[in-house]
């Protein structure tokens, strides 16, 4: 009993990270049309920065409030300078620039911070164990469990109700139509592309106490956003949400029971999706 | 007019297929290495580009095809002890079933979906390799223990000498992409670029789009074994990571870097791949950054692959009214 | 017009290709070339064998050479896979023309690689790659060893287990040879030991993935198995995240005995801190501090003095290679790449971690394996070994015969 709720808990910790940053995969997608390759190497560098604000003000929460901002600036740049050009273009091309853009942020953070191994202490706050019936549980990750749909929630109603959150959505919908209208649709590109970076380096500086940063940290994290975002339709929210609660408990629970298939749990499911639902559980035609 | 315009690309067709062929006899054993590299490279790229460039579909999982060839090849001589013949037409073989079973699901969807999809099958021929140890040797991968000699005319000769395998390569390279030639050119070539072009209007004539898709994707996905075949050959052995999806945007890389329009685009895309690697490692450790550092200019600003913006540039140049 | 830019490529391409194959002038020199991970997550293991190989080199020149030439080093990458490493090995044994070979840290690639070193003809010496069927089952007259392999040290730990009051055995180990055949080992040397030794099923024993940065699943399976003592042959990356992760789960209560087979390894260390528990038994290849010897102290200060770190197996490695080279050649009074082989075949020569012999039926060192137990100690920032426990060479070595080598 007290394993499965340990299994619980491990696939509901990583899916809620996962959520956080396929949220900000699928925004991307869905306003903008661009699938970003380089979303995993935002991840990578939200923990990266993390770490080296807490060398300097030692602190967790000045490492997850600042980091992940410094990396949305970052993202703002690059949209500017580069994504824009291939707006218009066949989607291989923007495929290729963002991973031109990995490439590069890749290489750069094991430039700059090294090939070794780094470590990041959680706060005081939540590091700790808990006990489950007979069994230790680290705290740090219950706040996992509960930071992401507390983050989610936040968005969803900022989506739903707020005067930005609607034109954002309208301009997903049309973008001419929105022009039209006299919304400054580059201006909002440019915003939510940077959302949709802080939301990676987020969930980055959320799991760097949880995992050793390492460059190439993005690997795992990108190809399974993509697949979050693709089951659970690209550009939708509660798909997102829907995808990573599914892939994370799998996961999990596929530890126990499926020995070394388990590495193709992910590729298995997208491909399960795609035939059953060709746009994802919640996807629309687009 | 137009025999004459083939008469005169038959004949610089001719001369490159000729300078290949001397390559290895006035180079350095390196570069001879290095050319059966893009050779193979190249192969994997041009059947990419038939489904990419001719047929409008992005496949992420080309490497899915070019390891199953791979591991075929390396089974059959290993294990099996088959001939080299037997080998590398079972690496064909096994690369053009594999793409029918995966086609089949895949070739419904479109665009990005079908991207995702190939991608995803692609990993799942790659958990395959790395994970059945018995079968594949796992994630270390397969040497080929006995690497076999070539009997041609009653002579053997040894894969070991560089310019042997070299020579090798191109011949089969280069009958695989006559081939290819002849299906561009074919009317079933064309029937592919419509429905790159419009897909609604092609079914809306009655063609059966799924199905012509399906068989540009068997197609590619056999050309993508016969290419993986001869990796295993060259490297003496056949590893996972030639099935992830980071290998499989190789070919999309170089597709991209040479031009998609035109035929040969791929293959001098892996010449320029190749070569840019060559300079940069010879100056730096740090590779990835400045490949990444090139590409972005090349993506934004060459549309057309470097080939391409190249062969339009000198057409503008040297256009006459006539 | 097609035809006239195809002709002036094919005029370029012939251009560029004899201003790149013209041969440099310069003096006679020995060129060894190096080839290790030094990017992607375990770049830190080719990095650190870079250090190791630079301080040798420049050591050596200082000394006059090998055989009075200077050694020129050459570093490649071979990021972990197989088909690079076989390609940067061609480069440097075709283009830049070395003398000798030095490397591979992956067991996987040293595995898949060298069967095809014998078309080479250039003799390599492994300084980190721990697979047995390197000086095994695919063996050959070129590749050597002179760094401690898994049977070596995986015969130490069962040595150390039979003397705990364990009963119940299991392993967490990446899902790959290593990990698999660490278990292997151990189960077979720890029963011969102690018959009545219990191991736990294929089932119940932890193999995760290499890529897992989330252990919990793991280490939940295992603290439920009610075993009570666990093989750990997690290494680097891996490792660190198991550490952590295991502490937080209370796996280091004490209720079972815990081996690490590379847990001495610098890197984890310095990366651990004290979150590294103590009284844990770990091992490595080369401890810094095992060997009291002059030779051993030179080099770690030397080591120390111009990183500021303290040397890690893999640095060692690199280092005692170039040397074993160095005295090999002198032995056979050439660079000459076949009486280079000749005298590395029973060569013995002084290395930090101590004396060595290669042994000439599979040209694997004999090399004593040190174990230790975890311990804070205020004079270093990370944790030592104390106590260190040496395994003589011959009691860890497994006979030629058992090998499976045959050349």
């Amino acid at each position: 009993m007290e394993s499965f709720l340990i299994n619980l808990l491990n696939g509901l910790s990583w899916g809620m990270l996962l959520f956080l940053i396929s949220l900000g995969l699928t925004t991307v997608f869905g306003v903008l049309g661009i699938l970003n390759f380089a979303h995993g190497s935002f991840f990578m560098l939200g923990a990266y920065l993390c770490m080296q604000i807490m060398h300097i003000m030692p602190s967790f929460w000045s490492g997850i409030i600042l980091g992940p901002l410094v990396v949305a600036l970052l993202g703002v740049v690059i949209e500017r300078m580069l994504l824009r050009r291939v707006y218009g273009r066949d989607i291989s091309f923007q495929l290729l620039l963002t991973f031109a853009i990995l490439l590069v942020l890749d290489d750069a953070v094991r430039i700059i911070w090294g090939p070794g191994y780094h470590v990041v202490e959680p706060p005081a706050l939540l590091s700790g164990v808990f006990t489950i019936f007979t069994r230790t549980y680290p705290v740090y990750r219950l706040f996992l469990v509960i930071a992401g749909p507390l983050v989610g929630l936040a968005l969803w109603l900022f989506f739903q109700f707020s005067r930005w959150g609607k034109i954002i959505r309208a301009a997903a919908m049309d973008r001419e139509m929105a022009e039209g209208i006299g919304i400054r649709v580059p201006l909002l590109f440019t915003a939510v592309f940077a959302l949709g970076t802080w939301l990676a380096a987020f969930g980055g500086a959320l799991a760097a106490p949880h995992q050793s940063l390492a460059p190439s940290m993005g690997e795992r994290i990108i190809i399974e956003s993509f697949i979050v975002v693709v089951c659970g339709g690209m550009g939708s929210f509660p798909g997102a949400f829907a995808g990573a609660l599914i892939l994370g408990l799998f996961e999990s629970f596929g530890t126990v029971f499926l020995g070394s298939a388990q590495m193709a749990v992910p590729y298995i499911l997208l491909a399960v999706v795609l035939l059953i639902r060709p746009y994802g559980f919640f996807g629309r035609e687009v | 007019m137009a025999t004459r315009r083939r008469g005169k690309n038959a004949i610089t067709l001719s001369m490159a297929l000729l300078a290949l062929v001397a390559c290895p006899f006035v180079l350095p054993i390196y570069w001879t290495m290095i050319l059966t590299e893009i050779l193979i490279m190249g192969l994997l790229a041009m059947s990419f580009n038939l489904l990419f460039g001719y047929t409008g579909l992005l496949s992420f999982g080309q490497a899915g095809f070019f390891g199953v060839g791979a591991y075929t090849t390396a089974l059959f001589l290993s294990k099996i002890g088959s001939s080299l013949t037997v080998a590398l037409l079972a690496a064909l073989g096994t690369g053009a079933i594999a793409a029918t079973v995966i086609g089949y699901l895949c070739v419904r969807r479109d665009e990005i979906y079908f991207a995702m999809i190939t991608l995803g099958f692609g990993m799942m021929l790659y958990t395959v390799a790395h994970n059945w140890l018995d079968l594949t040797g796992g994630s270390d991968g397969m040497p080929l223990m006995n690497v076999p000699a070539l009997n041609l005319l009653g002579r053997e000769f040894s894969f070991f000498d560089p310019t042997v395998m070299y020579l090798f390569v191109l011949a089969v390279t280069a009958l695989c992409i006559f081939f290819l030639w002849r299906v561009v050119c074919s009317p079933f070539g064309l029937m592919l670029t419509a429905i790159r072009e419009n897909k609604q209007r092609l079914a809306f004539v009655g063609a059966g789009v799924q199905n012509l898709r399906l068989a540009a994707f068997v197609i590619a996905g056999a050309l993508a074994g016969m290419a993986g075949g001869l990796f295993c050959l060259f490297n003496a052995m056949a590893t996972p990571d030639i099935l992830h999806w980071s290998f499989s945007s190789r070919p999309v890389l170089m597709t991209v870097l040479g031009g998609s329009g035109i035929f040969f685009g791929p293959l001098f895309g892996a010449a320029i791949f190749f070569g840019l690697k060559q300079v940069i490692t010879s100056m730096t450790e740090n590779w990835m950054v400045f490949l990444g550092i090139i590409l972005v200019p090349v993506v934004v600003f060459f549309p057309h692959g470097i080939l391409g913006s190249l062969i339009d540039w000198i057409r503008t140049r040297t256009t006459r009214t006539s | 017009m097609q035809r006239r830019f195809i002709t002036t490529l094919l005029i370029s391409m012939a251009l560029v290709s004899l201003v790149l194959a013209a041969p440099a002038w310069s003096a006679k020199t020995v060129k060894v070339g190096f080839v290790y991970i030094m990017s992607g997550p375990f770049s830190a293991y080719g990095q650190f064998a870079k250090k190791g190989a630079e301080l040798a080199v420049d050591e050596i020149n200082a000394a006059g050479g090998i055989n009075g030439h200077q050694v020129e080093a050459y570093f490649e990458d071979s990021t972990g896979k197989p088909d690079v490493a076989i390609r940067v090995l061609r480069k440097l044994v075709f283009q830049e023309k070395v003398d000798f070979l030095i490397g591979l840290d992956s067991s996987g690639v040293a595995n898949t690689v060298v069967p095809s070193i014998p078309q080479m003809k250039t003799p390599l010496i492994i300084t980190h790659a721990a697979t047995p069927d390197v000086t095994g089952k695919v063996c050959n007259r070129y590749v050597f060893r002179i760094s401690v392999n898994l049977p070596q040290n995986v015969k130490a730990a069962a040595m150390l287990a039979a003397a705990t009051d364990a009963k119940t055995w299991t392993t967490i180990g990446p899902d790959y040879a290593f990990g698999h055949q660490s278990w292997e080992y151990f189960e077979k040397y720890l029963k011969e030991l102690k018959p009545e030794m219990a191991f736990l099923p294929k089932a119940d024993v932890a193999f995760p993935p290499f890529k897992t940065t989330d252990f919990n699943p793991y280490i939940n399976k295992i603290m439920q198995s009610g075993a009570d003592g666990v093989l750990v042959s997690l290494w680097g990356g891996n490792l660190i995240d198991f550490v952590r992760q295991g502490q937080e789960m209370g796996f280091f209560d004490g209720k079972r005995q815990v081996l690490m087979t590379l847990g001495a390894a610098t890197e984890v260390l310095s990366a651990l801190g004290d979150k590294m528990p103590e009284g844990l038994w770990v091992g490595t290849r080369y401890w810094f501090l095992a060997n009291s010897s002059q030779r051993n102290q030179d080099f770690v200060k030397a080591y120390f003095d111009r990183f500021n770190e303290y040397p890690s197996y893999n640095a060692h490695g690199a280092y005692g290679a170039l040397y074993t080279y160095k005295a090999a050649a002198e032995k056979a009074g050439s660079v000459d790449k076949e009486k280079v082989i000749d005298a590395l075949e029973g060569l013995t020569v002084e290395l930090p971690v101590g004396e060595i012999t290669i042994r000439p039926e599979d040209h694997q060192a004999l090399s004593d394996v040190s174990w230790g137990q975890t311990a804070a100690h205020s004079n270093y920032p990370i944790r030592i070994l104390n106590p260190v426990k040496l395994f003589k060479a011959e009691d860890v070595t497994p006979p030629v015969a058992e090998s499976g080598c045959q050349k």
